[in-house]
């Protein structure tokens, strides 16, 4: 063998040794065998029982959509559901167990404010990113939230943003002049919408006649109601959730009541639009979700949960599904160990900071606070169970 | 006319805790037993109408009387499982409290934990939710008689109230079943060497405890619009107590007219104290009641009972 021919047996090796390293290193970037273990903290029981189920229902077929789709980069995704019972110590002892026993890499949750309030602060605690899919108090995320220290996420419209949205819309095509509020003051959802009822009607010309509180336990509101359709309201503002809505409706249409009803995030389920049937017929409310939303993402995810469960989709099911893809598109970029739990919750945290996809929600991305940036979509109900959609907001 | 409404609201809501609590004090009156599972047969009674009325489209008029016999089975349960065991065996009072706290429990969970694939998802597919009958499966018109608002379906279940209280009163004073319900309470010892059979006597007062539990489950379920596992927990069980003691324990007159007063007394306070104190109202009047008048309103010796 001449020297060249050597030389030239040298560099064939050397490239050849190159090829199979980067071959080697192509193959350890898929995680193929892999899991990628998330949990999903739902109130399935108790008051948010109304949207538990359908937000669990999502998660199930997020999870099945995602893996079918070849899952993170070859690795499985694995969701353990748990049900806090709409209870906040329950929700912040299964947030505990989920991070330290089943040692999963993000969280989505809890249903509802009022567990946010204490299942996110053990997420924050932990390093785990939490996303809320479906709280919409004050402070979830942003500069007001004491404990998020950047761990906590929402991808549901707060109620500081829809309740405006709704009332502005109304007011440009309706001109109301007074307005009464009825809202459980012992549930921090329904009290931080009301708190933007406020805060909001004054500069719309609308003036407050009565503002009603109540507790969430109880089941007979006829004295509340009758209060509040004896001040002869143009509208009357309803910021709660659960059967409360539906509840109120039906009660001020008994007594006479013919104005419209306006609210926040505690309207936008089929479950609450069904309950008011008739007596609800106009009610509206600014939402991150459009059921006949026809463009791809939702289009899809629509037909997918239908075929799958045999009913729509809610706006809750939306907010988690979209959740569940978020988080995987976020782990699909974060380059995860899938051994080093620490470090993989904290590359996920990065990677979610620059989400930019498309969603059933529409075009989505965080805000530098960690909160939703989507357009807005006003809807009423339409009488019998559904809702049509009255205008849309662009985020601004 | 602001208040008359208002108190109208409290005699319609008193009219359910009257009901209830007629029913409770019955079996407290011949056995001396407080029977806790008697706001679970209330829950259970409004859960299967709306079962009935909301999956399988039966009319109300159908499904009320319906829930009514369940809730009549019901009190069977209560009485062969719970009661008459323990009081062959001559247990303390305190042991039937306990087992019918435990029957409760266990119907309570039984229906919280039903969905689309539960054992009772023929009557009950909602969980831990909260639900109404589908719109209308009640009247939902309203009577105006000037200012005031009459809904149809409250009114309804003032009448039906009155007219059951009526009866239950009738057959205790005035028939034989009465007369044996009043011998057992009175001395069940003295009642069995007459010849009278106790246990059946008992087993008939506590069905027809358990039958208007059921009757004012629906009802509830009817015009308050919210039926949950929790209804009978949260909402009658203790207010059902403090009308008891408000009554005269044992009184069904008492029962009634305390029944009443606390519909209306709660919807006072709600109206001059604002609202939050509504709940703490039943117990304030039932503490007030036991430190000024420890027998209640129409209360009597322990023996005139029933």
């Amino acid at each position: 063998m001449s020297k060249l021919e050597l030389r030239l047996a040298g560099v064939v090796a050397v490239l050849a040794l190159v090829g199979a390293s980067c071959g080697s290193s192509g193959s350890s970037s898929s995680a193929s065998g892999k899991t990628l273990d998330l949990g999903a903290v739902l109130s399935l029981t108790g008051g948010g029982g109304v949207y538990g189920p359908q937000q669990k229902q999502a998660v199930e077929l997020a999870q099945q959509t995602i893996n079918d789709g070849g899952g993170v980069n070859g690795a499985k995704v694995r969701v353990t559901v748990v049900d806090d019972a709409s209870d906040k110590s329950q929700a912040a002892q299964q947030t505990q167990t989920l991070i330290n026993q089943q040692r999963v890499t993000a969280l989505l949750g809890p249903t509802l404010s009022n567990s946010a309030v204490a299942a996110h602060p053990i997420a924050a605690n932990a390093k785990t990113p939490m996303l809320a899919v479906s709280t919409t108090g004050f402070n979830i995320v942003g500069p007001g939230c004491t404990y998020c220290n950047g761990w906590i996420f929402r991808d549901s419209l707060g109620e500081a943003d829809a309740i405006p949205t709704d009332i502005k819309a109304y007011v440009d095509a309706h001109h109301p002049k007074t307005g009464a509020l009825l809202y459980p003051n012992d549930d921090k959802f329904s009290a931080d919408g009301a708190q933007v009822v406020k805060s909001t009607v004054g500069k719309y010309g609308i003036q407050l006649v009565q503002s009603i509180e109540f507790t969430k336990a109880e089941t007979d509101l006829t004295p509340y109601i009758t209060k509040a359709v004896q001040a002869k309201p143009d509208v009357i503002f309803v910021t709660s959730l659960g059967g409360i809505p539906a509840k109120i409706m039906s009660g001020a249409r008994q007594l006479g009541f013919a104005g419209d009803f306006l609210g926040g995030n505690g309207f936008n389920s089929a479950a609450v639009s069904k309950q008011a049937a008739a007596a609800g017929k106009g009610a509206q409310s600014a939402s991150a979700w459009f059921l006949g939303n026809d463009f791809p993402s939702n289009g899809d995810f629509v037909k997918a949960f239908k075929a799958k469960f045999g009913t729509d989709p809610d706006q809750f099911a939306a907010q988690a599904y979209t959740g569940m893809l978020i988080l995987a598109d976020a782990a699909k970029r974060a380059k995860l160990s899938y051994t080093n739990i620490p470090a993989d919750r904290q590359k996920l945290r990065t990677a979610l900071e620059s989400t930019d996809m498309q969603t059933p929600l529409g075009p989505f991305r965080f805000t530098k606070d960690h909160d939703v940036l989507q357009t807005i979509w006003v809807i009423a109900m339409d009488g019998t169970g559904g809702f049509t959609l009255v205008t849309s907001v662009k985020p601004s | 006319m602001n208040v008359l409404q208002q108190l109208l609201n409290g005699v319609f809501l008193g009219s359910v805790y009257a009901l209830f609590a007629v029913g409770y004090t019955l079996v407290f009156g011949v056995l001396d037993v407080l029977n806790l599972a008697h706001s679970a047969v209330f829950t259970a009674a409004a859960v299967f109408a709306f079962g009935l009325i909301a999956y399988h489209q039966v009319p109300i008029w159908a499904a009320a009387p319906l829930a009514i016999v369940v809730a009549g089975l019901l009190g069977v349960v209560i009485e062969l499982a719970t009661l008459r065991p323990l009081r062959r065996r001559g247990a303390p009072g305190i042991a039937p409290l306990i087992s019918t706290i435990g029957l409760a429990l266990a119907l309570v969970a039984l229906i919280e934990q039903s969905r689309s694939h539960g054992l009772l998802r023929f009557v009950w597919r909602e969980g831990a939710n909260s639900v109404r009958f589908p719109p209308g499966t009640v009247p939902d018109r309203t009577w105006h008689l000037g200012s005031i608002a009459l809904p149809e379906d409250k009114v309804a279940i003032l009448v039906v109230s009155l007219a059951l209280t009526a009866m239950l009163w009738f057959v205790v004073q005035r028939t034989q079943a009465g007369r044996a319900m009043r011998a057992v309470a009175e001395n069940p010892t003295a009642a069995r060497l007459l010849g009278i059979d106790v246990d059946r006597v008992v087993l008939l007062t506590v069905v027809a405890s358990s039958a208007l539990a059921g009757l004012a489950g629906v009802l509830y379920g009817a015009a308050i619009g919210d039926i949950s596992p929790y209804i009978g927990r949260d909402q009658v069980e203790l207010r059902g107590l403090a009308v008891i003691v408000l009554g005269g324990v044992g009184s069904i007159t008492g029962s009634i007219l305390a029944g009443y007063l606390l519909g209306v007394i709660e919807l006072l306070a709600l109206l001059t104290l604002g609202t939050n104190v509504r709940a703490a109202v039943a117990f304030a009047a039932l503490f007030l009641m036991l430190v000024v008048r420890p027998q209640g309103l129409l209360g009597r010796r322990v023996r005139d009972r029933v």
